[in-house]
């Protein structure tokens, strides 16, 4: 069982939720959850009361629940109906500060309508507010409306593209096919009727069949490209703002050189060859094993006998 | 490796003056604060001087060496001589007053057994304490915990010390290698291993490199033997043209071999006298954790200011 299935159970049925996974909640405006089965119960005996906390309903007002959180639920349909109302514009206000406050005075209301505070209140700065800037309100509703036709017409258009695209591309896959067909029972008419042998036949079909190929293939490779997926088409100059050229010195890799105030040692894989390693303790086979061998104890005393040998002293 | 070392960096000094500065102003500060803090019987006379101290300091010394040496399972010498350098450089900076160097010797010597990777657990650690009893065991282990981190601060967590140990090995080995002249090195080791355990009881270890204090060591071994090596430097090394670098060496050689000369055992009447001393300052000032079972952290806090 996920999590999610898990995760809200009705509070009246309380197992209905887990038996049936494609039961839906549905939310309310006191926030809280019912179950669709228990929703209908609740509104065939007349009475339209939340379980939880007594709010008079209407069976209207349940929406579908989409947030896992019912509160969350709750906030959105009132934001909703706030920004009905608070519909102003970042280009409505002379500065920033001023849209600033404003988003804040609208928050406020929003979190004062969701958790129960100061409810009487708040209606009244909203009704207030809806009475001063009745006009303003009507306009932004008006700009909205429009906005959002242009973006549906904008769709409409994209999607009729779609449609035709897709309908060419099928009628082309449809002519090709009875071409091919065509030229089949050319050939068996043929074969039928001429008096020409039948292998001089066959290769003069197959010739045909692929010069028709190749034709199809010219035919879809002419289809130009106009326009990029962008939008910008083709062809047209795009002016962008000039990058300014760095000039940088070209790195160069530098060894490091380590200082190490005593006199040379000698590397790692001259050890064996100068004679240190007569002097070492030769590495058991189980020590080799793990990747030991006596040059790196050896090499690593010579270091520690050599460094700092030289060390200038006060 | 030593040239790049913290050890190099910040706990390697000039000379002699410099730490007895040191030392010195780790006893005011101890006693400024004494004074300042308007205890009831506080008064310069009670107090231990800088020299006092460190007649007690040598005392606790030679008994972290002993009981390192007495240690089981075997204590490899790189330990001891990690545990001794803690030692030596915590009561640099701090007092003999503040901190008794008897519970500080044993963390010097389990921080040194964690940081070497000589592992033992912290029960066979204290079970070396034979003259104490189960309980006392108990407690002792419960105070190495709590100053534990007294300790690593101090040694501003530079924890990794180079020993004079692996140095001489690798210069026994080119010995072997490069230098044909001396025919048995391996005669030599013993007395080497004798002068090294000596000068680790010296602030050698505060002012040269640990290459430079396993030169010596070989080389007095081999004069102390009869042999000469005086080619080995001029030759092997590399020094036959460099004669500055070659007059700092043997400088420092001989410097190294006056501080071991200096040093001899502190004499037991001065050692009873100044612990007498010792043992009152800390019964009225210190903030003794013993004293105080339930509140040690609390008196961890009090010291950690």
């Amino acid at each position: 069982m996920t999590p999610e299935m898990d995760d809200q159970g009705c509070p009246r049925c309380k197992t209905t939720k887990y038996r049936n996974p494609s039961l839906k909640l549905m939310v309310n405006v006191c926030g809280h959850t019912l179950c669709e089965s228990c929703v209908d119960m609740l509104f065939v005996r007349g009475s339209g009361n939340c379980v939880q906390c007594d709010t008079p309903l209407r069976k209207s007002n349940f929406r579908v629940q989409l947030f896992e959180d019912p509160a969350v639920d709750k906030e959105v349909e009132i934001r909703k109906k706030v920004l009905k109302i608070y519909n102003k514009r970042d280009f409505d206000f002379s500065n920033l500060r001023e849209y600033n406050d404003y988003l804040e005075r609208v928050e406020e209301i929003v979190y004062n309508l969701t958790n129960n505070l100061e409810v009487e209140g708040t209606k009244q700065i909203m009704e207030a507010y809806q009475r001063e800037n009745r006009d303003i309100i009507q306009k932004n509703k008006a700009k909205l409306t429009r906005e959002q036709e242009e973006l549906e017409e904008l769709l409409l258009l994209e999607q009729q593209g779609n449609e035709q695209r897709r309908l060419e591309t099928l009628q082309e896959e449809q002519r090709q096919l009875q071409a091919k067909r065509k030229s089949k029972q050319a050939l068996l008419d043929e074969l039928e009727r001429s008096h020409v042998p039948a292998t001089i036949l066959l290769a003069q079909h197959k010739d045909r069949a692929a010069q028709l190929e190749t034709q199809i293939e010219k035919q879809k490779q002419v289809v130009k490209t106009t326009i990029f997926s962008t939008g910008i088409p083709m062809g047209q100059t795009v002016s962008l703002l000039t990058v300014n050229r760095l000039e940088e010195v070209l790195y160069h890799y530098q060894p490091i050189h380590m200082h190490t105030y005593g006199p040379p040692v000698p590397e790692l894989e001259q050890l064996g060859r100068l004679g240190y390693l007569n002097h070492v303790r030769t590495a058991q086979p189980q020590d080799m094993a793990g990747g030991y061998n006596s040059g790196l104890a050896c090499h690593r005393a010579i270091q520690d006998a050599f460094s700092g040998l030289f060390h200038p002293l006060g | 490796m030593f040239h790049i070392s913290s050890q190099k960096k910040y706990w390697t000094f000039d000379n002699e003056e410099s730490l007895e500065q040191l030392r010195y102003e780790a006893n005011q500060k101890y006693r400024n604060k004494m004074l300042a803090s308007g205890k009831p019987g506080v008064s310069d006379a009670v107090f231990l001087e800088a020299h006092e101290e460190n007649v007690l300091f040598r005392h606790y010394e030679k008994r972290l060496l002993d009981f390192c040496n007495a240690f089981k399972p075997v204590m490899p010498k790189s330990v001891v001589g990690t545990a001794i350098m803690y030692f030596r450089r915590f009561y640099l900076n701090n007092s003999l007053m503040e901190y008794h160097p008897r519970t500080i010797m044993l963390i010097c010597a389990y921080l040194s057994c964690k940081v070497d990777e000589f592992n033992v657990s912290s029960t066979q650690f204290v079970g070396n304490l034979v003259q104490e009893s189960a309980a006392g065991q108990e407690r002792a282990l419960e105070q190495i915990l709590e100053y534990e981190l007294l300790l690593i601060q101090q040694l501003n967590f530079h924890l990794v010390v180079h020993t004079p140990y692996r140095p001489m090995e690798g210069l026994l080995i080119d010995i072997k290698t490069r230098y044909p002249l001396l025919e048995n090195p391996e005669s030599l080791r013993k007395s080497v291993d004798d002068f090294l355990t000596r000068v680790t009881l010296t602030d050698s270890g505060l002012l040269f490199p640990p290459s430079q204090i396993a030169m010596t060591a070989i080389l007095n071994s081999a004069s102390r033997a009869g042999l000469s090596m005086e080619s080995y430097l001029t030759e092997c090394m590399g020094l036959k043209e460099d004669k500055e670098t070659l007059l700092k060496m043997y400088d420092a050689m001989r410097r190294i071999k006056s501080l071991m000369k200096k040093y001899e055992l502190p004499k037991p009447d001065e050692v009873n006298a100044y612990k007498v001393k010792l043992e009152r300052v800390h019964a009225d000032f210190g903030t003794n954790s013993n004293m105080y079972r339930g509140e040690s952290v609390y008196g961890l806090h009090k010291i950690n200011k």
